[in-house]
């Protein structure tokens, strides 16, 4: 019978999912049939009654939490993949944005007609080239030894960001308001951090959190930007402690270190480096 | 190289009305779609450099559905433990026994959901099986063309046809009477 032909079809046939051919059968059909046209009319009644439900409401603040759990995941996975080697990320990311390093310069090829001929000269450049390896291997020691601890100031940083983002909240105290998070971290350090609102510039402020840094306690806010968090770590200059604003990229990471106002300050975060370098600029 | 967040987010998060809506109709549970829609959105997230098409929207759906049917799996699992040690022992490839131990009692939330849609097409959807339910809401809510649908369920694009036919003659069948007013006003 061509009305179960029909009832199979019916349903294709109103969401338009039919072949030319089954599409003229039907309609057809549904002219001669006033019960397949009843069946035609409920199911398009059903649909609407569906449709009308229309999707389950979204419970508040679901959108937020699961912001929160892919950045969470991003952090996470960055921290497990960017470890193994830092070039290995700047090689892969060709983004002159993301790439904040200078780029190495190698010695200028010394060239055989620049040498001098005559044996006093030999001596002579000896002699000079004796005075600059002791001038060099000072200086050398002193740059080692202060790029030394600025590599472990940067290298503690990215532990401590990277472990901020494995906790469940990032920071310890939540508001987006500077009067709020300031003094939660005046009463628990013992100096006095500037704290910012950066709303306007697209820097949300989340909130504040202590941590510990170079064998000391230092103060943390926490921003953030579309999924990426941001760290920025302040405690009172000390020596050694780079004065201009110095980047780099640490497990591909990006980190500013700065001192301004008696403060060292470090931002850290997954997020791009000029933007960073924006944030920087506003602190 | 870790996929980049803001670009899964952007495209991932304007379906979280479809996904969460899709979890809620096949777990039956508020607390439970939100949960499965996270863990749903992270699987993805994971597997995003994987992805390549056009349209992400039914690869996420597929893979929401997925979740939200090993929870269900889970559940049903879990419906027949009672110590909660045998949760916690349970094979760590599967999902976290904590969630096994958790689903268990419906919550006060569900009950109320559940006294609420004693009639009405909530009721209607609610009882058809879940392979029904699905395609229903995907094609009368999200609007999928069969061949999404069959991309989000994995099934043939002919089952996915008899399917949507069974649930919609279910679905006449158990809204009789509201029907005959509904089809009355269109015609």
């Amino acid at each position: 019978m061509q009305c179960e032909r029909v009832a199979e079809l019916i349903g294709p046939y109103m969401d338009g999912e039919l072949e030319a051919d089954d599409r003229r059968f039907v309609a057809a059909h549904l002219d001669d049939c006033p019960e397949c046209r009843r069946l035609l009319e409920d199911y398009r009644s059903v649909g609407r009654l569906v449709a009308a439900r229309g999707h389950e409401p979204v419970p508040a603040g679901f959108a937020g939490r699961l912001s929160l759990a892919l950045a969470r995941e991003a952090a996470v996975r960055h921290a497990e993949t960017g470890m193994p080697a830092r070039t290995d990320v700047q090689m892969r990311r060709p983004d002159p944005a993301s790439v904040d390093e200078p780029p190495v310069r190698l010695p200028r090829r010394l060239t055989s007609d620049r040498l001098p001929t005559g044996w006093k000269r030999w001596t002579a450049l000896a002699a000079a080239l004796v005075f600059a390896c002791v001038l060099s291997a000072t200086a050398a020691s002193w740059l080692t030894e202060r790029s030394n601890q600025v590599a472990r100031l940067e290298q503690d940083l990215m532990s401590a960001h990277v472990r901020s983002q494995l906790q469940d909240l990032p920071y310890q105290v939540a508001s987006a308001d500077t009067h709020t998070v300031k003094p939660w971290l005046v009463g628990r350090v013992d100096f006095a951090p500037e704290v910012r609102d950066l709303a306007a510039d697209g820097f949300t402020l989340l909130g504040g959190r202590l941590d510990y840094v170079g064998g000391r306690r230092v103060g943390v806010i926490v921003y953030k930007r579309r999924l990426h968090f941001i760290d920025v770590f302040v405690w009172p200059h000390g020596a050694g402690e780079p004065e201009a604003p110095s980047p780099a990229v640490v497990n591909g990471y990006n980190m500013i270190l700065w001192t301004k106002a008696g403060f060292t300050y470090a931002a850290v975060s997954d997020m791009n480096g000029a933007e960073l370098q924006q944030l920087q600029g506003l602190l | 190289m870790p996929p980049d967040p803001s670009r899964f987010e952007r495209l991932a998060l304007q379906h979280m009305g479809a996904a969460y809506n899709l979890a809620f109709w096949l777990v039956r549970s508020r607390n439970d779609a939100e949960d499965v829609v996270q863990e749903a959105f992270l699987r993805a997230f994971r597997a995003f450099d994987g992805f390549r098409g056009d349209d992400i929207k039914p690869w996420l759906l597929a893979i929401v559905r997925n979740t939200a049917y090993r929870w269900l799996a889970a559940r049903r699992r879990s419906a027949n433990v009672v110590s909660i040690d045998a949760a916690l022992f349970a094979d760590a490839e599967d999902d976290p026994p904590a969630l096994q131990v958790a689903s268990d009692a419906p919550n006060p939330e569900d009950l109320l959901l559940r006294a609420g849609e004693r009639d009405g097409i909530d009721a209607a959807i609610a009882g058809l099986p879940p392979v029904f339910r699905e395609v229903i809401v995907l094609r009368e809510i999200d609007g999928l063309s069969y061949r999404e649908i069959a991309e989000v369920t994995g099934a043939a694009i002919g089952t996915v046809m008899s399917r949507l036919s069974r649930a919609r003659a279910e679905l006449r069948k158990v809204l009789g009477g509201t029907l005959a007013r509904g089809s009355s006003d269109a015609v």
